[in-house]
């Protein structure tokens, strides 16, 4: 890295880390409305009966068989041609990342809870719980320590789709680093930089969750 | 306020999407053949007895795995030419993006796969006589094969649709081509619904195969 390179990056730090900023804002607010449309789509079609599953089901499809550029596009554009509601691009991303990551929360909140065997839940309704308690108190708890793997990778992977924020003038780090590079002529020094901040923060999220989970796993098994 | 619909936009440039849609299928194509073989190169160095061979394989993997393919796509558009004097086309940049970042994943598929086999089968065709390469070609990878399948399959429907990614770099695949038509025709709702529906169509028969060699190949020992 060149002298000159360096001076880049330190007199344009201000301007990456917001981008930076930006960057876990959306990722950690998609994270949690992926969480949240997960864990209901989740449930409903494990408990929700045959109906409501088939409707669910057309959701986590489309989502999952459509690319995030292309949903992110959707819902910047369309929207205000069709009912005259103009979101800003903030929260665009959000809700997009939300609904793309949702798709696969979904699935794997009922895998997770696919895998506690029937056998635990007519304990407990036998005990006396109602189904809900059973779902609440027995398998939930299970399948949430099953799911935490494939859950950590989701988290990853939807950190790493908030770079795609950019294409709609989301100020987040990836175009940060865009208009910066283009501006300076210093591509190098500014996206290896910019790759090296997004491992530091990607990576520990994923062996994070790995961590917990191998402390846990043995409370996940029956 | 009411909006009145053109669909005969689509039609119109069916040249166009159907060009685009050649170019995502070309390069999930291509892409997965060369980063089947990058990932079981990339898996085989990872089990590698050199210590340094191992490392260095590891930190390439982690880093492809843990940043955005997007800016992997453009470190390889914008900073080779840039630094390196090495100018690769739009086209061969997202190939060369797109293949290691899917063998990057591949070979956590085939390691996940062959350290599946049961450390006993190795023992065992050792004990039999066989080198380590024997083992591993005659006994660890046929089984490997079946249990990577699903896991590899997931990997191509993420593929398909990332390759999307490559318009931002100028690569006419399907989304490309479609965010022209837009641009020249204005009829944005009814482009950009039909570039979804075109996507959801293509990939919806995927993702289902997919579910379903989940279901066929789940492992039960």
């Amino acid at each position: 890295m060149s002298l000159e390179g360096f001076q880049v990056l330190i007199s344009n730090r201000d301007y990456l880390f917001h981008g930076l900023l930006v960057t876990l804002e959306v990722s950690v607010l998609g994270i949690a409305l992926a969480t949240l449309i997960g864990t209901v789509i989740g449930i409903l079609r494990t408990y929700g009966g045959p109906v409501l599953a088939a409707l669910l089901s057309v959701y986590v499809d489309v989502f999952r068989s459509i690319p995030l550029l292309v949903i992110l596009v959707w819902l910047f554009f369309v929207p205000p041609l069709l009912a005259g509601v103009t979101l800003s691009p903030f929260p665009t991303a959000v809700v997009g990342l939300g609904l793309h990551s949702g798709a696969y929360m979904a699935e794997i909140v009922r895998g997770g809870l696919g895998s506690v065997r029937a056998g635990q839940t007519r304990a407990a309704l036998a005990l006396g719980m109602t189904r809900w308690q059973a779902i609440r108190r027995i398998v939930l708890p299970q399948a949430l320590i099953r799911m935490l793997p494939p859950i950590g990778s989701l988290f990853a992977v939807t950190i790493k789709d908030s770079a795609l924020a950019g294409v709609i003038a989301v100020e987040e780090l990836l175009r940060q680093s865009q208009v910066l590079a283009s501006q300076t002529f210093r591509p190098f020094e500014i996206f290896t930089v910019v790759m090296i901040a997004y491992f530091l923060v990607i990576y520990p999220v994923a062996r994070g969750v790995d961590y917990i989970y191998r402390r846990l796993a043995a409370l996940g098994s029956s | 306020m009411s909006y009145q619909f053109d669909w005969s936009v689509i039609p119109e440039n069916w040249e166009l999407f159907w060009e685009g849609a050649q170019m995502t299928v070309y390069l999930t194509v291509m892409t997965m053949a060369l980063a089947l073989v990058g990932g079981l190169v990339l898996a085989l160095l990872r089990l590698s007895p050199s210590r340094p061979v191992r490392d260095a394989t590891t930190a390439f993997v982690e880093l492809f795995r843990a940043t955005p393919l997007l800016l992997q796509l453009y470190w390889f558009f914008y900073v080779l030419p840039a630094t390196f004097g090495v100018g690769l086309s739009p086209e061969l940049s997202a190939l060369v993006g797109l293949t290691l970042n899917v063998s990057a994943f591949n070979s956590e598929t085939f390691r996940a796969g062959i350290v599946s086999i049961r450390s006993g089968q190795v023992d065992a065709g050792l004990a039999l006589g066989m080198t380590r390469a024997q083992v591993m070609r005659r006994v660890v990878l046929p089984q490997a094969v079946w249990r990577v399948l699903p896991p590899l399959a997931s990997t191509w429907v993420s593929l398909f649709k990332d390759t999307s990614l490559v318009s931002t770099i100028a690569v006419a695949d399907l989304s490309y081509n479609a965010l022209l038509v837009r641009t020249r025709s204005y009829r944005v709702l009814e482009v950009l619904t039909a570039l979804a529906l075109m996507y959801l169509v293509l990939a919806y028969p995927q993702a289902k195969l997919t579910d379903w060699l989940y279901r066929t190949f789940r492992v039960e020992e």
